[in-house]
Protein backbone atom coordinates (compact mmCIF):
# COMPACT_ATOMS: atom_id res chain seq x y z
CA UNK A 1 0.00 0.00 0.00
CA UNK A 2 1.22 3.37 -0.97
CA UNK A 3 0.78 6.13 1.64
CA UNK A 4 -0.92 9.38 0.18
CA UNK A 5 2.23 11.16 0.80
CA UNK A 6 4.20 8.88 -1.34
CA UNK A 7 1.41 9.30 -3.69
CA UNK A 8 1.67 12.64 -4.13
CA UNK A 9 5.39 12.82 -5.09
CA UNK A 10 4.68 10.19 -7.34
CA UNK A 11 2.10 12.36 -9.52
CA UNK A 12 4.39 15.36 -9.03
CA UNK A 13 7.07 13.15 -10.66
CA UNK A 14 4.19 12.24 -13.56
CA UNK A 15 3.58 15.76 -14.07
CA UNK A 16 7.07 16.47 -14.25
CA UNK A 17 7.31 19.18 -11.02
CA UNK A 18 10.47 17.41 -9.21
CA UNK A 19 14.03 18.41 -9.48
CA UNK A 20 16.10 16.16 -11.66
CA UNK A 21 18.14 14.83 -8.38
CA UNK A 22 14.66 13.75 -6.87
CA UNK A 23 13.44 12.60 -10.21
CA UNK A 24 16.36 10.82 -10.65
CA UNK A 25 15.74 8.97 -7.08
CA UNK A 26 11.82 8.00 -7.61
CA UNK A 27 12.97 6.38 -11.06
CA UNK A 28 15.13 4.26 -9.42
CA UNK A 29 12.52 3.57 -6.86
CA UNK A 30 10.62 2.65 -9.60
CA UNK A 31 12.75 0.11 -11.05
CA UNK A 32 13.38 -1.64 -7.72
CA UNK A 33 9.51 -1.63 -6.69
CA UNK A 34 7.01 -3.04 -8.88
CA UNK A 35 3.64 -1.74 -7.18
CA UNK A 36 5.44 1.44 -7.43
CA UNK A 37 5.85 1.26 -11.08
CA UNK A 38 1.91 0.02 -11.53
CA UNK A 39 0.66 3.13 -9.34
CA UNK A 40 2.51 5.35 -11.92
CA UNK A 41 1.57 3.40 -15.16
CA UNK A 42 -1.93 3.56 -14.06
CA UNK A 43 -1.75 7.28 -13.31
CA UNK A 44 0.06 8.18 -16.23
CA UNK A 45 -2.54 6.39 -18.29
CA UNK A 46 -5.91 8.68 -16.36
CA UNK A 47 -3.16 11.50 -16.88
CA UNK A 48 -2.86 11.19 -20.40
CA UNK A 49 -6.51 10.09 -20.77
CA UNK A 50 -7.08 13.49 -20.52
CA UNK A 51 -6.02 14.30 -23.67
CA UNK A 52 -8.68 12.73 -25.43
CA UNK A 53 -11.00 13.84 -23.41
CA UNK A 54 -12.09 16.39 -25.84
CA UNK A 55 -12.37 15.51 -29.60
CA UNK A 56 -9.18 15.22 -31.27
CA UNK A 57 -8.11 18.46 -33.45
CA UNK A 58 -7.40 17.88 -37.16
CA UNK A 59 -3.57 18.42 -37.09
CA UNK A 60 -1.49 19.46 -39.97
CA UNK A 61 -0.81 17.66 -42.37
CA UNK A 62 2.72 16.71 -43.81
CA UNK A 63 4.41 17.34 -40.40
CA UNK A 64 6.34 13.73 -39.99
CA UNK A 65 7.33 14.46 -43.83
CA UNK A 66 8.55 17.90 -42.62
CA UNK A 67 10.13 15.76 -39.63
CA UNK A 68 11.94 13.28 -41.38
CA UNK A 69 13.14 15.96 -43.69
CA UNK A 70 14.30 18.00 -41.35
CA UNK A 71 15.82 15.04 -39.45
CA UNK A 72 17.68 14.01 -42.89
CA UNK A 73 19.09 17.78 -43.29
CA UNK A 74 20.53 17.79 -39.87
CA UNK A 75 22.18 14.73 -40.14
CA UNK A 76 23.49 16.21 -43.52
CA UNK A 77 24.68 19.02 -41.51
CA UNK A 78 26.10 16.90 -38.52
CA UNK A 79 27.86 14.85 -41.34
CA UNK A 80 29.57 17.43 -43.17
CA UNK A 81 29.90 19.70 -39.55
CA UNK A 82 31.53 16.26 -38.27
CA UNK A 83 33.65 15.91 -41.90
CA UNK A 84 34.16 20.16 -41.26
CA UNK A 85 35.45 19.36 -38.16
CA UNK A 86 37.59 16.17 -38.37
CA UNK A 87 39.16 18.39 -40.88
CA UNK A 88 40.28 21.08 -39.06
CA UNK A 89 41.35 18.84 -36.14
CA UNK A 90 43.21 16.04 -38.68
CA UNK A 91 44.55 18.19 -41.10
CA UNK A 92 46.71 20.21 -38.78
CA UNK A 93 48.37 17.05 -37.38
CA UNK A 94 48.16 15.52 -41.05
CA UNK A 95 50.32 18.29 -41.91
CA UNK A 96 52.27 18.01 -39.10
CA UNK A 97 53.16 14.94 -39.33
CA UNK A 98 53.47 15.29 -43.15
CA UNK A 99 56.18 17.85 -42.37
CA UNK A 100 58.10 15.53 -39.69
CA UNK A 101 57.87 13.10 -42.13
CA UNK A 102 60.10 15.58 -44.59
CA UNK A 103 62.04 16.73 -42.19
CA UNK A 104 63.11 13.10 -41.17
CA UNK A 105 63.53 12.56 -44.97
CA UNK A 106 65.69 15.59 -45.38
CA UNK A 107 67.85 14.82 -42.47
CA UNK A 108 68.45 11.53 -43.70
CA UNK A 109 69.20 12.62 -47.27
CA UNK A 110 71.39 15.00 -45.98
CA UNK A 111 73.13 13.14 -43.92
CA UNK A 112 73.45 10.73 -47.21
CA UNK A 113 74.41 13.78 -48.86
CA UNK A 114 76.92 14.98 -45.87
CA UNK A 115 78.27 11.06 -46.36
CA UNK A 116 78.57 10.80 -49.87
CA UNK A 117 80.24 14.79 -50.30
CA UNK A 118 82.93 13.38 -48.01
CA UNK A 119 83.45 10.52 -50.03
CA UNK A 120 83.26 12.26 -53.22
CA UNK A 121 85.85 14.94 -51.34
CA UNK A 122 87.97 11.96 -50.97
CA UNK A 123 87.65 10.34 -53.85
CA UNK A 124 88.66 13.90 -55.23
CA UNK A 125 91.63 14.43 -53.43
CA UNK A 126 92.69 10.95 -54.18
CA UNK A 127 92.02 11.55 -58.02
CA UNK A 128 94.28 15.20 -57.43
CA UNK A 129 96.97 13.35 -56.14
CA UNK A 130 96.54 10.56 -58.52
CA UNK A 131 96.48 13.16 -61.36
CA UNK A 132 99.28 15.48 -59.77
CA UNK A 133 101.42 11.83 -60.02
CA UNK A 134 99.85 10.86 -63.36
CA UNK A 135 100.79 14.62 -64.25
CA UNK A 136 104.66 13.42 -63.13
CA UNK A 137 104.53 10.67 -64.41
CA UNK A 138 103.71 12.33 -67.73
CA UNK A 139 106.13 14.86 -67.33
CA UNK A 140 108.67 12.13 -67.01
CA UNK A 141 107.51 9.94 -70.01
CA UNK A 142 107.22 13.13 -71.95
CA UNK A 143 111.11 13.39 -71.21
CA UNK A 144 111.90 9.80 -71.68
CA UNK A 145 109.73 10.14 -74.73
CA UNK A 146 111.90 13.12 -75.74
CA UNK A 147 114.90 11.14 -74.82
CA UNK A 148 113.55 8.29 -76.66
CA UNK A 149 112.77 10.69 -79.41
CA UNK A 150 116.36 11.39 -79.71
CA UNK A 151 117.74 7.99 -79.26
CA UNK A 152 115.29 7.37 -82.02
CA UNK A 153 116.83 10.09 -84.31
CA UNK A 154 120.26 8.81 -83.31
CA UNK A 155 119.54 5.37 -83.72
CA UNK A 156 117.74 6.69 -87.12
CA UNK A 157 120.69 7.99 -87.96
CA UNK A 158 122.89 5.23 -86.95
CA UNK A 159 120.45 2.99 -88.97
CA UNK A 160 121.08 4.34 -92.23
CA UNK A 161 124.52 3.90 -92.11
CA UNK A 162 124.03 0.85 -91.08
CA UNK A 163 121.60 -0.22 -93.80
CA UNK A 164 124.00 1.05 -96.42
CA UNK A 165 126.71 -1.15 -98.10
CA UNK A 166 129.15 0.56 -100.39
CA UNK A 167 130.99 -1.68 -103.02
CA UNK A 168 133.91 -0.91 -104.86
CA UNK A 169 133.76 -3.10 -107.97
CA UNK A 170 137.19 -4.07 -110.22
CA UNK A 171 137.65 -4.45 -112.96
CA UNK A 172 137.41 -8.27 -114.71
CA UNK A 173 138.86 -7.22 -117.83
CA UNK A 174 142.17 -5.94 -119.04
CA UNK A 175 140.69 -2.93 -121.37
CA UNK A 176 138.70 -2.14 -118.43
CA UNK A 177 141.98 -1.92 -115.99
CA UNK A 178 141.61 2.17 -115.59
CA UNK A 179 137.50 2.15 -115.04
CA UNK A 180 136.54 2.02 -111.54
CA UNK A 181 132.91 1.78 -110.13
CA UNK A 182 131.71 2.82 -106.81
CA UNK A 183 128.22 1.46 -105.51
CA UNK A 184 126.36 2.75 -102.36
CA UNK A 185 123.27 0.98 -101.44
CA UNK A 186 120.13 1.15 -99.50
CA UNK A 187 119.05 -1.79 -98.06
CA UNK A 188 115.89 -0.40 -96.84
CA UNK A 189 115.49 1.45 -100.52
CA UNK A 190 116.23 -1.28 -102.31
CA UNK A 191 118.18 1.19 -104.32
CA UNK A 192 121.62 2.51 -104.61
CA UNK A 193 123.94 4.99 -106.11
CA UNK A 194 126.21 4.14 -108.63
CA UNK A 195 129.22 6.09 -109.52
CA UNK A 196 131.64 4.91 -112.61
CA UNK A 197 134.89 7.08 -113.55
CA UNK A 198 137.09 6.30 -116.41
CA UNK A 199 134.54 3.41 -118.43
CA UNK A 200 134.85 3.78 -122.00
CA UNK A 201 131.11 4.13 -123.69
CA UNK A 202 130.55 0.82 -125.19
CA UNK A 203 130.45 -0.38 -128.74
CA UNK A 204 127.71 0.18 -131.00
CA UNK A 205 124.86 -2.16 -130.83
CA UNK A 206 126.34 -3.09 -127.02
CA UNK A 207 124.63 -1.65 -123.68
CA UNK A 208 126.32 -1.87 -119.96
CA UNK A 209 124.43 -3.61 -117.56
CA UNK A 210 124.23 -3.24 -113.80
CA UNK A 211 123.30 -6.65 -112.15
CA UNK A 212 122.46 -7.06 -108.20
CA UNK A 213 123.67 -10.81 -107.20
CA UNK A 214 120.93 -12.04 -104.13
CA UNK A 215 122.28 -15.22 -102.63
CA UNK A 216 118.92 -15.93 -102.17
CA UNK A 217 118.15 -15.33 -105.78
CA UNK A 218 119.29 -18.27 -108.68
CA UNK A 219 119.81 -15.11 -111.05
CA UNK A 220 121.32 -12.03 -110.82
CA UNK A 221 118.91 -9.32 -110.86
CA UNK A 222 119.30 -6.42 -113.37
CA UNK A 223 119.38 -3.17 -111.75
CA UNK A 224 118.99 -1.57 -115.33
CA UNK A 225 120.87 -0.62 -118.67
CA UNK A 226 123.63 2.32 -118.11
CA UNK A 227 123.42 5.34 -120.05
CA UNK A 228 127.49 5.71 -120.69
CA UNK A 229 127.88 8.25 -122.89
CA UNK A 230 131.43 9.43 -122.47
CA UNK A 231 134.83 7.92 -120.30
CA UNK A 232 134.00 10.63 -117.49
CA UNK A 233 132.51 10.87 -114.25
CA UNK A 234 129.13 9.90 -114.11
CA UNK A 235 126.63 9.14 -111.16
CA UNK A 236 123.49 7.51 -111.54
CA UNK A 237 121.04 5.90 -109.38
CA UNK A 238 119.36 2.62 -109.74
CA UNK A 239 116.66 0.06 -108.93
CA UNK A 240 116.97 -3.74 -109.40
CA UNK A 241 113.29 -5.16 -111.42
CA UNK A 242 112.73 -7.44 -108.13
CA UNK A 243 112.85 -7.12 -104.57
CA UNK A 244 116.58 -7.87 -103.36
CA UNK A 245 116.62 -9.72 -99.59
CA UNK A 246 120.42 -9.35 -99.99
CA UNK A 247 122.53 -7.45 -101.64
CA UNK A 248 125.64 -9.83 -101.65
CA UNK A 249 127.38 -8.40 -104.87
CA UNK A 250 127.28 -5.83 -107.95
CA UNK A 251 128.40 -6.78 -111.35
CA UNK A 252 128.53 -4.63 -114.60
CA UNK A 253 128.52 -6.44 -117.69
CA UNK A 254 128.79 -5.86 -121.53
CA UNK A 255 125.25 -6.66 -123.01
CA UNK A 256 123.64 -6.46 -126.09
CA UNK A 257 121.63 -2.94 -126.60
CA UNK A 258 118.89 -2.51 -124.78
CA UNK A 259 120.00 -5.25 -122.35
CA UNK A 260 119.35 -8.44 -121.06
CA UNK A 261 117.00 -10.27 -118.74
CA UNK A 262 119.32 -12.48 -117.53
CA UNK A 263 123.39 -11.92 -117.52
CA UNK A 264 124.32 -13.38 -121.06
CA UNK A 265 127.54 -11.00 -121.76
CA UNK A 266 130.97 -10.83 -120.23
CA UNK A 267 131.17 -9.36 -116.77
CA UNK A 268 133.63 -6.27 -116.91
CA UNK A 269 133.38 -5.09 -113.47
CA UNK A 270 132.13 -7.05 -110.26
CA UNK A 271 132.43 -6.33 -106.53
CA UNK A 272 131.20 -6.98 -103.03
CA UNK B 1 -3.49 1.16 -49.07
CA UNK B 2 -0.46 3.59 -49.22
CA UNK B 3 1.16 2.08 -45.79
CA UNK B 4 1.05 -1.37 -47.47
CA UNK B 5 3.30 -0.16 -50.12
CA UNK B 6 5.44 1.65 -48.09
CA UNK B 7 5.96 -0.62 -45.30
CA UNK B 8 9.69 -1.97 -45.92
CA UNK B 9 9.71 -4.48 -43.91
CA UNK B 10 7.76 -7.80 -43.34
CA UNK B 11 3.90 -6.93 -42.39
CA UNK B 12 1.98 -9.11 -41.08
CA UNK B 13 -2.40 -8.35 -41.85
CA UNK B 14 -2.93 -7.99 -38.57
CA UNK B 15 -0.25 -4.97 -38.26
CA UNK B 16 -1.91 -3.52 -41.08
CA UNK B 17 -5.73 -3.57 -39.79
CA UNK B 18 -4.80 -0.97 -37.30
CA UNK B 19 -2.70 1.20 -39.08
CA UNK B 20 -5.46 1.70 -42.02
CA UNK B 21 -7.74 1.79 -39.13
CA UNK B 22 -5.72 5.21 -38.26
CA UNK B 23 -6.19 6.85 -41.68
CA UNK B 24 -9.49 7.63 -40.69
CA UNK B 25 -8.63 10.15 -37.70
CA UNK B 26 -7.67 9.92 -34.67
CA UNK B 27 -7.87 6.47 -32.82
CA UNK B 28 -9.79 5.63 -29.64
CA UNK B 29 -8.16 5.79 -26.64
CA UNK B 30 -9.60 5.33 -23.34
CA UNK B 31 -6.59 3.77 -21.34
CA UNK B 32 -5.45 2.55 -19.12
CA UNK B 33 -3.29 -0.71 -18.70
CA UNK B 34 -5.16 -1.11 -15.81
CA UNK B 35 -7.84 -1.88 -17.90
CA UNK B 36 -8.55 -4.95 -19.67
CA UNK B 37 -9.83 -4.31 -22.56
CA UNK B 38 -8.44 -6.48 -25.07
CA UNK B 39 -9.19 -4.11 -27.70
CA UNK B 40 -6.83 -1.40 -25.87
CA UNK B 41 -4.33 -3.84 -25.04
CA UNK B 42 -3.81 -4.88 -28.70
CA UNK B 43 -3.91 -1.22 -29.85
CA UNK B 44 -1.42 -0.30 -27.38
CA UNK B 45 0.92 -3.30 -28.70
CA UNK B 46 0.51 -2.64 -31.94
CA UNK B 47 1.61 1.23 -31.28
CA UNK B 48 4.56 -0.52 -29.44
CA UNK B 49 5.71 -1.96 -32.60
CA UNK B 50 5.43 0.92 -34.71
CA UNK B 51 7.42 2.63 -31.88
CA UNK B 52 9.99 -0.16 -32.46
CA UNK B 53 10.54 0.22 -36.18
CA UNK B 54 10.63 3.72 -35.73
CA UNK B 55 13.60 3.18 -33.40
CA UNK B 56 14.34 1.65 -36.40
CA UNK B 57 14.33 4.33 -38.77
CA UNK B 58 11.35 3.09 -40.71
CA UNK B 59 9.28 6.53 -41.86
CA UNK B 60 6.18 4.45 -42.56
CA UNK B 61 5.70 3.76 -39.03
CA UNK B 62 6.52 7.16 -37.99
CA UNK B 63 3.79 8.41 -40.67
CA UNK B 64 1.34 5.61 -38.98
CA UNK B 65 1.56 6.87 -35.91
CA UNK B 66 1.44 10.32 -36.51
CA UNK B 67 -1.78 9.22 -37.93
CA UNK B 68 -3.15 7.36 -34.43
CA UNK B 69 -1.90 10.40 -32.20
CA UNK B 70 -1.48 13.38 -33.79
CA UNK B 71 -5.23 14.93 -32.91
CA UNK B 72 -5.49 14.12 -29.73
CA UNK B 73 -1.55 15.42 -28.94
CA UNK B 74 -2.32 18.67 -31.21
CA UNK B 75 -5.75 19.12 -29.24
CA UNK B 76 -3.80 18.72 -26.33
CA UNK B 77 -1.10 20.87 -27.53
CA UNK B 78 -3.35 23.74 -28.55
CA UNK B 79 -5.23 23.42 -25.05
CA UNK B 80 -2.02 24.00 -23.33
CA UNK B 81 -0.65 26.76 -25.71
CA UNK B 82 -4.32 28.55 -26.90
CA UNK B 83 -2.31 29.02 -30.10
CA UNK B 84 -2.79 26.97 -33.27
CA UNK B 85 0.95 28.23 -34.66
CA UNK B 86 2.47 26.68 -31.45
CA UNK B 87 0.29 23.89 -30.97
CA UNK B 88 1.85 22.77 -34.31
CA UNK B 89 5.03 23.84 -32.89
CA UNK B 90 4.68 21.70 -29.75
CA UNK B 91 3.66 19.09 -31.98
CA UNK B 92 6.87 19.33 -34.61
CA UNK B 93 9.39 19.13 -31.30
CA UNK B 94 7.04 16.98 -29.68
CA UNK B 95 7.01 14.15 -32.77
CA UNK B 96 10.65 15.11 -33.47
CA UNK B 97 11.47 14.23 -29.79
CA UNK B 98 9.98 10.57 -30.76
CA UNK B 99 11.54 9.89 -33.44
CA UNK B 100 14.83 10.33 -31.77
CA UNK B 101 14.02 8.95 -28.43
CA UNK B 102 12.29 6.23 -29.66
CA UNK B 103 14.38 4.03 -29.11
CA UNK B 104 14.70 4.49 -25.16
CA UNK B 105 10.82 3.84 -24.95
CA UNK B 106 10.04 1.64 -22.71
CA UNK B 107 6.70 -0.62 -22.56
CA UNK B 108 7.54 -1.67 -19.33
CA UNK B 109 6.50 1.87 -18.02
CA UNK B 110 4.27 3.80 -20.12
CA UNK B 111 2.31 2.76 -22.43
CA UNK B 112 2.95 4.33 -25.90
CA UNK B 113 0.21 6.98 -26.11
CA UNK B 114 0.88 8.10 -22.29
CA UNK B 115 4.72 8.32 -23.65
CA UNK B 116 3.48 10.25 -26.24
CA UNK B 117 1.15 12.61 -24.11
CA UNK B 118 3.63 13.19 -21.99
CA UNK B 119 6.40 13.81 -24.17
CA UNK B 120 4.23 16.24 -26.25
CA UNK B 121 3.05 17.85 -22.57
CA UNK B 122 6.46 18.80 -21.49
CA UNK B 123 7.63 20.29 -24.79
CA UNK B 124 4.35 22.08 -24.15
CA UNK B 125 5.64 23.32 -20.60
CA UNK B 126 9.24 24.08 -21.86
CA UNK B 127 7.56 26.62 -24.45
CA UNK B 128 5.36 27.94 -21.57
CA UNK B 129 8.04 28.40 -19.17
CA UNK B 130 10.47 30.25 -21.81
CA UNK B 131 8.18 32.37 -22.90
CA UNK B 132 6.53 33.56 -19.95
CA UNK B 133 3.21 33.25 -21.39
CA UNK B 134 2.18 31.58 -17.69
CA UNK B 135 -0.40 34.00 -16.97
CA UNK B 136 -2.13 34.34 -19.86
CA UNK B 137 -2.65 30.71 -20.42
CA UNK B 138 -3.69 30.01 -16.67
CA UNK B 139 -6.72 32.61 -17.61
CA UNK B 140 -7.20 30.00 -19.71
CA UNK B 141 -6.76 26.91 -19.49
CA UNK B 142 -9.86 25.94 -18.02
CA UNK B 143 -11.97 27.48 -20.70
CA UNK B 144 -13.43 24.56 -23.72
CA UNK B 145 -14.98 26.72 -25.58
CA UNK B 146 -12.31 27.29 -28.49
CA UNK B 147 -11.77 23.28 -29.08
CA UNK B 148 -14.80 22.43 -31.14
CA UNK B 149 -14.12 25.26 -33.44
CA UNK B 150 -10.61 23.60 -35.22
CA UNK B 151 -12.10 19.81 -34.50
CA UNK B 152 -11.16 17.17 -36.49
CA UNK B 153 -14.91 15.93 -37.97
CA UNK B 154 -14.10 13.11 -39.86
CA UNK B 155 -12.53 11.73 -36.45
CA UNK B 156 -15.01 13.16 -33.99
CA UNK B 157 -18.02 11.75 -36.44
CA UNK B 158 -16.38 8.30 -36.08
CA UNK B 159 -18.99 6.31 -33.52
CA UNK B 160 -16.81 4.65 -31.25
CA UNK B 161 -14.15 7.74 -30.80
CA UNK B 162 -17.10 9.83 -30.31
CA UNK B 163 -17.87 7.26 -27.05
CA UNK B 164 -14.93 7.10 -25.98
CA UNK B 165 -14.44 10.59 -25.91
CA UNK B 166 -17.94 11.52 -23.90
CA UNK B 167 -16.29 8.59 -21.83
CA UNK B 168 -13.27 10.34 -20.74
CA UNK B 169 -15.53 13.95 -20.73
CA UNK B 170 -18.19 11.97 -18.17
CA UNK B 171 -15.17 10.45 -15.91
CA UNK B 172 -14.19 14.10 -16.09
CA UNK B 173 -17.68 15.28 -14.61
CA UNK B 174 -17.51 12.79 -12.32
CA UNK B 175 -14.75 14.61 -10.43
CA UNK B 176 -15.70 16.61 -8.07
CA UNK B 177 -15.47 20.51 -9.66
CA UNK B 178 -12.26 21.89 -7.86
CA UNK B 179 -10.44 18.40 -8.22
CA UNK B 180 -11.26 19.00 -11.84
CA UNK B 181 -10.12 22.16 -11.73
CA UNK B 182 -6.76 21.87 -9.95
CA UNK B 183 -5.97 18.83 -12.63
CA UNK B 184 -6.81 20.95 -15.23
CA UNK B 185 -4.42 23.84 -14.22
CA UNK B 186 -1.88 21.05 -13.24
CA UNK B 187 -1.99 18.87 -16.52
CA UNK B 188 -3.01 21.34 -19.32
CA UNK B 189 -1.90 24.91 -17.63
CA UNK B 190 1.52 23.26 -16.56
CA UNK B 191 1.36 25.11 -13.17
CA UNK B 192 2.78 22.96 -9.91
CA UNK B 193 1.23 22.46 -7.33
CA UNK B 194 2.61 25.18 -5.66
CA UNK B 195 1.45 27.61 -8.38
CA UNK B 196 -1.93 26.21 -8.12
CA UNK B 197 -2.37 26.63 -4.46
CA UNK B 198 -0.99 29.94 -4.88
CA UNK B 199 -3.09 31.09 -7.79
CA UNK B 200 -6.26 29.28 -6.08
CA UNK B 201 -5.20 30.63 -2.63
CA UNK B 202 -5.64 27.55 -1.21
CA UNK B 203 -3.27 25.47 0.81
CA UNK B 204 -0.72 23.12 -0.64
CA UNK B 205 -1.72 20.62 0.98
CA UNK B 206 -5.53 20.39 0.07
CA UNK B 207 -4.07 21.20 -3.52
CA UNK B 208 -2.05 18.04 -3.41
CA UNK B 209 -5.15 16.25 -2.12
CA UNK B 210 -7.55 17.70 -4.42
CA UNK B 211 -4.85 16.52 -7.31
CA UNK B 212 -4.53 13.38 -5.86
CA UNK B 213 -8.24 12.32 -5.74
CA UNK B 214 -9.08 13.88 -8.54
CA UNK B 215 -6.54 11.69 -11.09
CA UNK B 216 -6.86 8.49 -8.70
CA UNK B 217 -10.97 8.93 -9.25
CA UNK B 218 -10.52 9.69 -13.43
CA UNK B 219 -8.77 6.49 -12.92
CA UNK B 220 -11.21 4.70 -11.58
CA UNK B 221 -14.19 5.65 -13.44
CA UNK B 222 -12.14 4.80 -16.64
CA UNK B 223 -11.44 1.42 -14.97
CA UNK B 224 -14.65 0.86 -14.93
CA UNK B 225 -16.25 2.87 -17.48
CA UNK B 226 -17.89 5.09 -15.44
Amino acid sequence: MIDESKQDLLIQYLLNELDSSTAEKIGDELQANAELRDFVRETEDALASMACGWPPMKAPAGLPQRILQQERNLAKGLTSRSRARIVQLVLPWALAACLAVVCVVLAMERTSLEKKTEQVSQELLSLQQKNSRFEEELTMLQKKNARLEQDFATQQKKNVLAELKIATLKAQVAAYRSASAVVVWDKDQESGVLQLDRLPPPATGRDYQLWVIDPKIAQPVSAGVLSVPNAGLIRTSFHPVSPIESAAAFAISLEKAGGAPKPEGQIILVGK
Amino acid sequence: MDAVQTLPFEVAWSDLIPSVQAHNGDRKRVPTSGMTDPVQESESAFEAKLIRRIAEGDPSAFDALYKRFSGSLYCLAYRMMNDAKEAEDVLQEGFTYLWRKAASYDPNRSSPFAWAVMITRNKAIDRLRVRQRLEKIREKATSEESFFQNKDETSANEPTLRERSAMVRSALQEIPQEQRQALELAFFGGLTHEQIAERLETPLGTIKARIRRGLLRLRDCLKEGL
